[in-house]
């Protein structure tokens, strides 16, 4: 069990967004708009102990996010090309940065290349037994990190 | 003069924001290569001239320690000073970047005041305002 003092998903999520791209989340659960595109992306990690990330969103959050990384419009072809990629590497760094925390400096970890798809419909938000989640909107996206530990 | 700087990032959008961040901070820097994996970056090796690079740990088809290997065992390239911008964490690792010869880290998300104090010492500046040391998470071996 985490002590009280161990920095939360939560946290961790929010820092990393507010360093890496200027953004804030909001308990505040934004709407779900009807016929938005959904995306998940996952990486795992493997060392002393396994772990994995889900991070759902929509295309419009992914283009935003691409938008702050980049310092350009969020119409702007830039943005919107590289919507997946701004994703993945939010995830790669999340990741990376929740490992740390976790788990300490001592140990070597190994992280995959994070995979994204898109959904095909809009996914369940219910944490499943195991899993920790994190975020509920961002900016007026809705947006949610699980954590889920393996043995 | 100013000095080739080559970009090792599987993320177009990192290496995109480090390329804006080196133009922001004002370092002196002329031509800039990139490539998205660590094969890429030893072609670009072949083809082009550098005074230091940019390498990211975490890609796919050769990653940032086996690029910095294979670099160590080649004498034309074991001497180009790489500064690792990864958001590995672990002191094992980041102590074999070190053994491995890297000039510097800057662990991610890094601030653009970050990677200049580490870029600072290879490139020089054109300007030289703002350059306070962001201090956290960034290390010179």
């Amino acid at each position: 069990m985490q002590d009280q003092k161990t920095p939360t998903l939560n946290s961790i999520f929010s820092e990393v967004l507010q360093n890496l791209a200027f953004m804030f989340h909001d308990e505040d659960e934004a709407e779900i708009a009807p016929g938005e595109v959904w995306l998940e992306t996952v990486i795992r990690y493997r060392g002393p102990q396994d772990g994995t990330l889900r991070l759902r969103c929509t295309r419009d959050f992914a283009v935003l996010l691409a938008a702050n990384l980049l310092g350009t419009d969020p119409e702007s072809a830039d943005s919107l090309g590289r919507a997946g990629d701004a994703v993945k590497e939010f995830m790669n760094i999340l990741c990376g940065q929740y490992v740390t925390a976790r788990h300490g400096v001592e140990d070597v970890f190994d992280l995959t290349i994070p995979e994204i798809e898109e959904l095909t419909e809009t996914p369940d938000f219910t944490p499943g037994p195991e899993e920790e989640a994190a975020g509920v909107s961002v900016q007026g996206h809705r947006v949610q990190v699980l954590y889920r530990p393996q043995a | 003069m100013p000095s080739n700087v080559l970009i090792v990032d599987d993320s177009a959008t990192i290496r995109q924001m480090v390329k804006r961040t080196m133009q922001i901070a004002g370092l002196d820097v002329g031509e800039v290569y990139e490539a998205s994996n660590g094969i890429e970056a030893l072609a670009q090796l072949n083809d082009h001239t550098v005074a230091c690079m940019v390498v990211d740990i975490n890609m796919p088809t050769m990653n940032g320690i086996q690029l910095l290997t294979r670099m160590k065992e080649n004498a034309r390239l074991r001497d180009i000073p790489i500064v690792i911008a990864s958001t590995e964490g672990s002191r094992k690792r980041i102590a074999q970047m070190e053994d491995f010869g890297a000039f510097g880290y800057v662990r991610k998300p890094f601030q653009p005041e970050q990677l200049r104090d580490v870029l600072k010492p290879l490139l020089g500046v054109v300007d030289d305002a703002g350059s306070e040391n962001a201090n956290a998470e960034l290390d010179l071996f």
